[in-house]
């Protein structure tokens, strides 16, 4: 009955109420806090995600033509990409933020909702990269540079226009990079080359951007260039030079990504283990 | 470069020296000398020492010191035999096996060798006269990958030395490649792994 219940356990249940509430307040707080300094620290990994991403498209290296010409330009994809994904990462933050705060159960669900399809993309950012750059071996630009470096003959406009596009390239390798040919001067030799139908083998051995320039441009002697004459000439490979940037590049916006989207999941599960804990 | 200018000073003067010489095949005495003279390929640091059409010797010095105004010549053959008469290279080696180039008189070959100089004799390396039937004694390219024989020769002897070019394989395409490095399949793995534990644990909170 109602008037048996005395006024001590009333006076009892009511602070233990109390306490309870008070627990869940710090435990509600604590859990708003991580939460809001999950998604901040998602905000900042998408505005870098986004500034790498726009350094890689704006190729600084000038490689692009070369990836072009392969027909296997993905790891730019996944670049732009990442672009698009930063900004949606930062912009979701603030939102996830402000859901948050204010415990609104409807904007908390469409951040998760935004949040997986984002993460859906940037998934595939990171496995884009990092499955196109296996493709780069020194093979695949040994076999470009063979067809297409000053090749005379063009089927249509497109093959003429990455026949240029390879041709400027290489020509800027080797001469900013003092190197001759994937592996060295002798893949002109050992190779059937577009570059021997036009340039006979005892002018052209090599190209003459292999000898070694002098300030005008010009080689400083042909002959021992010719000759291959140590000093004369540049008997180094240019794999390095290519190499080094796509891969940066690749593991740039691969690991990089991973590492967000394993930061992202963790936000994701707390935002999820919050959301279904607040009351409408 | 002191380097430099020596090895123009061979190519310009084996170029000058072009078409006025004597034979040997007129001029060749019955005396029957020998010589052990093994003309060579150059040096293995250079790297153009064999090409598609071209091969690089050493310099035959200190070798004719004691024969005075003698020429000398360089005969490029398709076999071990020298023929009795050579002529010009665009007829070579459909007419003929072998043809006579690079002639030089006996003083640019002296002795004491330069020291820290390249000498060396590029067979091949006139183009402008390759298919120019009236240049007689042209060092124009060589028509084929081989292999080839040579002999260095001057009028004083009948026999020398020879020694067979194995010339450059015929060059071939390259082969593409490509396998899946562990890193991909790390990152994919995990990846798929995560979004499935975020949809499962989705479906869990809306579906209580």
């Amino acid at each position: 009955m109602p008037l048996c219940r005395s006024p001590w356990r009333e006076l009892t249940s009511s602070l233990h109420e109390d306490l309870k509430m008070a627990k869940t307040d710090n435990g509600i707080r604590i859990c708003q806090g991580l939460l809001i300094l999950g998604n901040v620290v998602i905000g900042m990994c998408g505005i870098a995600l986004t500034a790498e991403c726009i350094f890689f498209v704006s190729d600084p290296h000038g490689l692009y033509p070369l990836l072009e010409a392969t027909e296997n330009d993905d790891i730019y994809a996944a670049a732009w990409i990442g672009i698009f994904v930063g900004f949606a990462l930062l912009a979701l933050s603030i939102l996830g933020i402000v859901g948050v705060m204010k415990s609104n159960k409807t904007l908390l669900l469409v951040y998760i909702i935004l949040m997986l399809i984002t993460y859906a993309f940037e998934m595939a950012s990171c496995i884009t990269a990092a499955t196109h750059r296996d493709f780069l071996t020194p093979n695949l630009f040994l076999k470009q540079m063979l067809e297409r470096y000053l090749k005379s003959d063009t089927d249509n406009n497109n093959d003429k226009l990455m026949t240029e596009g390879v041709t400027k390239t290489w020509d800027n390798l080797m001469l900013q990079n003092q190197c001759c040919g994937v592996h060295g001067p002798s893949d002109w030799q050992d190779y059937t080359s577009a570059f021997r139908v036009t340039h006979n083998d005892a002018d052209y051995p090599w190209p003459h951007n292999c000898c070694v320039m002098g300030s005008q441009g010009e080689p400083i002697n042909l002959d021992g260039c010719k000759l291959g004459v140590p000093g004369f000439y540049n008997s180094n490979g240019c794999y390095d030079a290519i190499s080094g940037p796509l891969n940066r590049q690749a593991w740039g916006v691969a690991w990089f990504g991973f590492a967000i989207l394993c930061w992202t999941f963790c936000v994701l599960l707390g935002t999820m283990f919050y959301w279904s804990r607040i009351a409408y | 470069m002191q380097r430099g200018s020596v090895l123009e000073g061979v190519v310009d003067d084996t170029r000058r020296l072009g078409p006025s010489l004597v034979s040997p095949s007129s001029a060749c005495s019955a005396a029957g000398d020998t010589l052990s003279y093994i003309p060579a390929l150059a040096g293995a640091d250079l790297g153009g020492r064999v090409t598609g059409s071209t091969f690089v010797l050493e310099q035959p010095r200190c070798i004719f010191d004691k024969y005075d105004s003698a020429d000398i010549w360089l005969v490029v053959a398709t076999e071990a035999v020298l023929p009795f008469t050579t002529i010009p290279i665009p007829h070579f080696p459909a007419n003929t096996s072998a043809y006579l180039t690079l002639g030089a008189m006996q003083y640019h070959y002296r002795c004491p060798e330069p020291n820290g100089e390249l000498t060396v004799l590029r067979v091949g390396s006139e183009t402008s006269c390759a298919n120019n039937t009236s240049v007689p004694n042209c060092n124009g390219p060589l028509p084929g990958p081989g292999p080839y024989w040579w002999v260095v020769r001057n009028n004083f002897f009948s026999e020398m030395s020879v020694i067979q070019w194995h010339a450059r394989q015929t060059p071939s395409s390259p082969g593409t490649g490509g396998g899946r490095s562990g890193a991909m399949i790390a990152i994919t793995a995990i990846l798929s792994v995560l979004l499935a534990i975020l949809l499962a644990a989705l479906l869990a909170a809306l579906c209580r």
